[in-house]
């Protein structure tokens, strides 16, 4: 091949390599950006005077005197509005029975409006859930409730032949010529003096406990169990997978069984994560009955299962890694196998032994396939670790796909799944990094 | 330093060992995701009141009958009655299930909202679902192929459906959709302009339209005086007749505080 030609080959691999690179991040900010964006919104966000309220009456939290200042400041403008039912209602009374009939089917959707605005009306009974006992807490919301509140949405059905269109009406044409109509424009226009926006740093985000299914709260319960459920796998697979590398590259003999292993080892390795979420309730749960029902540790135990190969495999290179002079050294000093092991071969292949086990650990954090069955619950509080044994947890995993398919007000929630998201998301690359800083510390240290 | 270690990891195994020994009460409740929001509701209520640990997971009604059986959880929660098999499998095991209604419920026939369409009788839902009507024109809608929705096979919503509108043992039309929860199919059907699906009443909201079967809508009157035609009981079902906390939890839909709480969900009291 002449120089040319390699040139050019050289060239075009070099701009290969820069465009792939450059598809994968930006392939990587395509993800990230939008996960960060909506999940910090989460915690940083521009909360109410019912924020505060719900703070203050479910956590204890906030300064009562000044919140009290706030909530009178609010109900001095909230009054108004009150007032204007009120009126309207005892006007309704005033009107023939087909005319109140009409008016009274639409002022009830007013009612539902200003109800999701502004939390329960005066002679409203006390609600039971904790959802309905506020208006909303986030403005962003609020200004939605609002439009809910000043239109109505309609269908426009004029062509049967296609779908209807949807178009806007507003409330305040249907109450022309009663007292309701000046109820439209002061709520508009004194929103904000009701709800007293301001931004809001709610760290409580991340160390309370979800109310009311999510509703209002934070996300500590899954965190918590997300970490009990890495760190217990971390627990069993960790040593059991040191072992096994050292069994595999110190003491078995090459031969049919141990390449049988080995090749096991790796099938296992590539197994689905769901197939070792069946293997776990089956075997965990319904035969060997670690506990009565879904626990931590059955979660635990699966993931365990489902790193150990992964850990097996690092930690086998790892020790392969090691230069064969310090084995040689050792053994000609006089040295055991054993001592040569302990004292030689593992400390030198520890960074790679390390750096193995935190991605493992990541890992484990993040499926969800193996603890649906095992480990994951959609409500609990957060559990002591006196009852991993008994007690099965939410985790942060699970509860995503729970918040974004099955909870039953998804839509109005979404904010705190992005939040789960970015929690999620934050662990697994904390523990990535802790990984990356422990394995330069201590090669740091090795060579000393 | 590696002893000090182990020592710790000692110990810790000890007190962990000697505090799991002490009987922890707490209730586990597996099963429908659309008894799902009573559920959890109910044990947010319980734990608050009583201090008892209650969890909620919503894996399906036919999970929770299996978790029940093999005696993994305390409380099935299920949107249908036991099927005679898993009665059968149940009595093997030596379990012996005991149903509670915890509260009625309308399955909705849900629509987009851009749908003209306001009613369907239960034949023509049949004839959608058994995929013998394929376009809304031919029950008076725009020209619009119809998208099918339905449940997965563990889901006791799917089962009620079948066995009170399809006829029990009909084969579902092939092009029908599959989706795993209430929420899901709604999902699904407020983002599709020409689907059809169906959700228990809790999960009904403004983002899609209830049309009327026979003429009659889901509302709690229709519902619990019998006339809307697709509504059924929602179980809660426990080994053996219930007692103590079980009791307490189980009786809560008997509750004013329960009763208040099954109605600001959307469900409809017995």
């Amino acid at each position: 091949m002449n120089i040319g030609t390699r040139k050019i080959l050289d060239r075009s691999f070099t701009a290969v390599g820069i465009g792939s690179i450059i598809v994968m991040a930006v392939a990587l900010m395509i993800v990230v950006v939008p996960i960060i964006t909506n999940g910090i919104g989460a915690v940083f966000f521009t909360g109410t005077v019912e924020h505060r309220k719900m703070l203050f009456s479910e956590f204890k939290r906030g300064d009562s005197e000044n919140l009290s200042s706030e909530v009178a400041s609010s109900e001095r403008y909230r009054a108004k509005v009150y007032q204007m039912l009120t009126g309207f209602e005892a006007e309704l009374e005033t009107m023939a029975p087909e005319q109140k009939a009409e008016y009274q089917a639409k002022y009830t959707q007013v009612r539902a409006a200003l109800q999701a605005l502004l939390g329960p009306l005066p002679g409203d009974p006390e609600p039971m859930l904790t959802r309905f006992k506020y208006g909303q807490t986030r403005w962003e919301k609020a200004e939605e409730k609002l439009h809910d509140l000043l239109y109505e949405t309609r269908w426009d059905n004029s062509n049967p032949e296609v779908m209807a269109k949807e178009y806007f009406v507003s409330r305040a044409i249907g109450f022309q010529g009663t007292s309701l109509v000046k109820l439209f424009p002061y709520v508009k226009n004194n929103l904000e003096s009701m709800l007293l926006p301001e931004f809001t740093c709610y760290w409580g985000f991340i160390t309370d406990s979800s109310v009311d299914s999510h509703f209002f709260g934070g996300i500590w319960p899954e965190i918590q169990g997300t970490f009990f459920l890495a760190v217990g796998a971390m627990l069993f697979a960790f040593p059991l997978g040191v072992v096994a590398a050292v069994y595999f590259t110190e003491y078995a003999r090459p031969g049919f069984l141990n390449s049988m292993l080995r090749s096991a080892n790796s099938t296992l390795a590539g197994v689905p994560s769901i197939v070792f979420g069946m293997f776990g309730l089956a075997f965990f749960i319904n035969t060997m009955k670690v506990s009565e029902s879904k626990s931590v540790i059955a979660g635990a135990l699966t993931l365990a299962i489902m790193i150990l190969p992964t850990i097996i495999r690092a930690a086998e290179e790892a020790i392969l890694a090691v230069p064969k002079t310090y084995r040689e050294a050792s053994l000609s000093l006089g040295s055991t196998k054993w001592n040569t092991i302990a004292t030689v071969i593992l400390p030198a292949a520890l960074p790679g032994i390390l750096t193995g086990g935190v991605i493992s650990l990541g890992r484990a954090a993040g499926e969800t396939a193996p603890i649906i069955f095992t480990a994951a619950v959609s409500v609990g509080s957060a559990i002591g670790l006196a009852d991993v044994f008994s007690s099965p947890t939410p985790a942060l995993s699970w509860n995503i796909y729970n918040l974004a398919s099955e909870h039953e007000a998804a839509a109005q929630i979404r904010h705190v799944q992005y939040g789960m998201v970015l929690a999620l998301v934050s662990i697994v690359l904390m523990l990535n990094l802790s990984a990356i800083v422990l394995r330069a510390r201590i090669s740091k240290k090795l060579k000393g | 330093m590696i002893k000090k270690i182990l020592l710790f990891v000692v110990l810790l195994s000890l007190t962990l060992s000697v505090t799991a020994g002490a009987a922890v009460t707490a209730l586990v409740l597996d099963g429908s995701t659309t008894v799902g929001p009573v559920a959890k509701t109910f044990a947010a209520y319980f734990t608050k009141k009583y201090g008892v640990r209650v969890t909620v997971s919503e894996s399906g009604s036919g999970n929770g009958a299996k978790s029940l059986i093999n005696g993994s959880c305390t409380i099935a929660t299920m949107s249908r009655a036991m099927k005679e098999a898993e009665l059968a499998a149940a009595r093997q095991k030596g379990v012996n299930p005991v149903a509670s209604v915890v509260a009625l419920d309308g399955l909705a026939m849900v629509v987009h909202p851009a749908n003209p369409v306001r009613s369907l009788t239960k034949a023509q839902i049949s004839s959608i679902y058994r995929g013998t009507i394929t376009n809304w024109r031919e029950v008076g809608g725009p020209n619009a192929s119809i998208v099918v929705i339905q449940r997965e096979s563990n889901s006791g919503t799917e089962e009620s459906f079948k066995e009170l509108v399809v006829g029990k043992g009909v084969q579902i039309t092939g092009r029908a959709e599959t989706q795993s929860s209430n929420g899901s199919v709604k999902s699904r059907v407020s983002s599709t302009l020409s689907a059809i699906g169906f959700l228990g009443h809790g999960f009904v909201d403004r983002s899609v339209k209830v049309i009327a079967v026979n003429g009659i809508l889901p509302t709690v009157a229709t519902v619990k005086n019998g006339t809307y035609p697709v509504s059924r009981p929602l179980y809660f079902y426990t080994n053996g007749q219930p007692a103590g906390l079980v009791k307490q939890f189980v009786d809560l839909p008997k509750t004013a505080e329960g009763k208040r709480m099954i109605t600001e969900l959307g469900f409809i009291n017995r």
